[in-house]
């Protein structure tokens, strides 16, 4: 047995698993050489964050007990008493803050370069799908701890999802199981935030990849499509995703022990002198919802967010002309310039409400 | 490549400066005060050692409730912790200084009592979660349970899993032997020697006082053993006092304490202090060690945040104190 030399040993493994054709597919297929460029190098960490996300959730999953009267001293538990718990807690903390940041970049460098025009349209429609999508992680992660942020927190965010016309109110009494943000608000959101939702995100991103797959990864500007070097995937560039998987576990491992993951006070419903204070990624909602206030308050809620994500989704069926370079797209790059300096500035109108004048 | 590698360092550089900013995220509610524990190298030597001059000072507000609610006092906290201890220097003013302690006094004929109590002051941490310390502080412990009449309040967790460390500065029984009387809370009953119908229990060890006082309570049964050298003037302690053989020794005017404070030891004498009146004010430092390793006692991590309070006696022998709103203990890394 122990003459078998190794590839004969692994044959025979893949033919006893049946996976022999999938093998020699994935031994076959080839990308594009620049897949391996820096400025390419977002959706390779994305994954990365995702499969970090995945894995410190399982294992705070473990520690993790879904009641109001012991999540918060669970979480105290993992967090301060089991080895490394810390390290953990803080690897997904900052993994969702980075995922949400790495998507903007994402987004921003298909958005300039036209990566989403034709025949890329779907890849970029469920790109902006998963984009929309994370965010319900953050809603629903957020009560966990059973904390005075993640609690007030949540609160603010039902109140706002109830003042959505139609649906609104359904919706935050289906979140909530109830009047009360309690025991049943806090186990259905524990079911979505570690099954359902990671059950959707996994189907979303499969979708994501078979579009890659079928429609190819963007040419860089100027490049000839015809003479593009192409290189193996396997072992290149799963070789190069291995090494920026343990490159980010390992930063953000170090990050975690230095800066211990934000964990406030225990959640107390009766005390309604608590404020949250938005996250930096919600900035400029919260600050849209503040903005339009009485009768307009569903522009700010609804109609504005709606809109934009509408129209992210619609961008490569309203920019049809084949042309991909800046310089002559500049019809569609000046109005998301618009946009997105429009969000800039209420998030910094945000970050100078919430946190610059409250503290001063 | 060279361009691409430029802006993987600035992309690195705004994560890192985020990450920082997102791990110090945490907001409190408006009305909590946060004590911040800076790291020394060195432990402090005393009150007057110049590092304190080092340590932010915060004025903690504390007010009275009932009759003390019009009473209100401010007490500058520092506090800072080394690899092993945390330490607290708490100054409060009072323009009296009290340690009678209804002391006896010899009229010529009888014995009285004389007016006057001692001065406090506690810190009550959470050991375990008590539920709503963090964001009413002293007010679930202390009117407990608030579904009852208030004068069935009692000072008490609502359940035992709840408990609460409890270090008691006493002017006349604990700083003669210059430490904090360190008890803990848990919910109400089976109280030990002379505590009431409380949750709050004696740590294990010895200390406290006991009571200088014949059977009929009519005079003292105590007095300074006059073979000994009286270690702290003003105190009699309990080592160092033998029982009164002849009374006919008094004169008028004398003075003896009426609370006797026994030698302290185990984990009840975990919490030392040091302590001055001076110009009006009191000054108190509290050490203990981060972890006693005592089941009684909270166990510090400096990676966590501790919700505490603290209460404030003035010349008084009941509970009615001056508390905090809660506070929050954070430790400076």
């Amino acid at each position: 047995m122990n003459n078998i030399p190794m590839k004969t040993r692994s044959l025979k493994l893949l033919e006893f698993l049946s996976l022999e054709k999938s093998a020699d597919r994935l031994l076959a297929l080839e990308v594009p050489k620049d897949a391996l460029s820096w400025t390419r190098f977002c959706g390779a960490l994305l994954l990365v964050l995702v499969v970090l996300l995945f894995l410190s959730g399982i294992f705070m999953a473990f520690y993790y007990s879904p009641i109001p009267g012991t999540a918060y001293d669970s979480v105290d538990f993992a967090l301060f008493n089991v080895p490394f718990g810390s390290v953990v807690k803080g690897v997904h903390h900052y993994s969702w803050n980075l995922l949400l940041m790495v998507m903007g970049v994402h987004l921003g460098r298909s958005l300039i370069l036209g990566s989403y025009k034709a025949p890329r349209q779907m890849v970029w429609v469920t790109g902006v799908i998963i984009l929309l999508f994370v965010p319900l992680f953050i809603i629903t992660g957020d009560l966990l701890p059973w904390d005075q942020k993640g609690y007030w927190s949540t609160q603010v965010r039902l109140s706002i999802i109830s003042s959505v016309p139609g649906m609104g109110h359904i919706a935050a009494r289906l979140l909530q199981g109830g009047s009360l943000t309690g025991v049943v608000a806090l186990t259905r959101f524990y079911v979505l935030h570690i099954l359902m939702l990671p059950g959707l995100l996994v189907l979303l991103i499969a979708v994501h990849f078979h579009f890659i797959r079928h429609r190819g990864l963007s040419e860089p500007l100027g490049a000839d499509p015809v003479s593009r070097p192409r290189i193996p995937f396997y072992p290149n560039v799963v070789n190069r995703w291995l090494f920026l998987f343990i490159m980010v576990s390992i930063i953000l491992g170090v990050i975690s022990w230095h800066w211990i993951p934000p964990f406030g006070d225990p959640a107390d419903p009766t005390d309604s002198s608590y404020i949250p204070k938005p996250e930096w990624w919600v900035l400029f909602l919260n600050q849209l919802v503040s903005v339009f206030k009485g009768g307009l308050a569903v522009l700010g809620s609804t109609i504005i967010p709606a809109g934009l994500a509408g129209l992210l989704i619609c961008l490569p069926f309203i920019d049809r002309s084949p042309h991909r370079h800046p310089a002559r797209r500049w019809k569609i790059l000046l109005p998301a310039a618009a946009i997105v300096i429009a969000i800039l500035t209420l998030s910094i109108m945000g970050y100078m409400e919430h946190f610059v004048l409250v503290e001063n | 490549m060279r361009k691409d590698k430029q802006l993987f360092t600035v992309f690195a550089v705004v994560s890192l400066l985020f990450f920082m900013w997102t791990g110090k995220s945490v907001c409190l509610a408006a009305d909590i005060f946060i004590i911040r524990a800076e790291h020394l190298q060195q432990a402090p030597k005393g009150l007057k050692d110049p590092i304190w001059n080092q340590i932010s000072s915060i004025p903690v507000s504390v007010q009275g409730r009932d009759v003390l609610s019009e009473s209100k006092s401010i007490v500058s906290t520092q506090s800072a912790y080394t690899d092993e201890f945390i330490y607290f220097k708490l100054k409060w003013k009072d323009p009296t200084r009290s340690v009678v302690k209804q002391s006896w006094k010899f009229d010529g004929v009888n014995w009285h009592h004389q007016e006057g109590n001692e001065d406090r002051i506690a810190l009550l941490f959470e050991t375990t979660r008590i539920n709503k310390f963090a964001t009413r502080g002293c007010a679930v412990t202390c009117h407990s349970p608030p579904d009852v009449p208030k004068k069935d309040w009692k000072f008490t967790t609502r359940t035992s899993a709840e408990k609460g460390d409890l270090w008691h500065w006493k002017s006349a029984r604990s700083a003669p032997y210059q430490y904090a009387d360190d008890a803990w809370l848990t919910i109400a009953g089976n109280p030990t020697g002379s505590y009431r119908e409380t949750g709050r229990r004696k740590d294990a060890g010895k200390g406290g006082d006991i009571k200088n006082h014949t059977q009929d309570e009519s005079k003292p049964i105590y007095m300074q053993d006059p073979t000994k050298k009286q270690t702290v003037p003003g105190f009699l302690l309990k080592e160092e006092a033998i029982k009164i053989n002849d009374y006919s020794i008094f004169k008028a005017g004398d003075i003896i304490p009426f609370r006797l404070p026994v030698k302290p030891g185990g984990s009840r004498f975990d919490v030392k202090a040091e302590s001055q009146w001076a110009d009006g004010h009191w000054t108190v430092m509290l050490s203990r060690k981060l972890d006693t390793g005592h089941g009684d006692d909270v166990s510090f991590n400096p990676l966590k945040r501790y919700s505490f309070a603290m209460a404030l006696f003035d010349d008084s022998g009941d509970d009615h104190s001056k508390a905090t709103r809660p506070m929050i203990l954070i430790f400076d890394h």
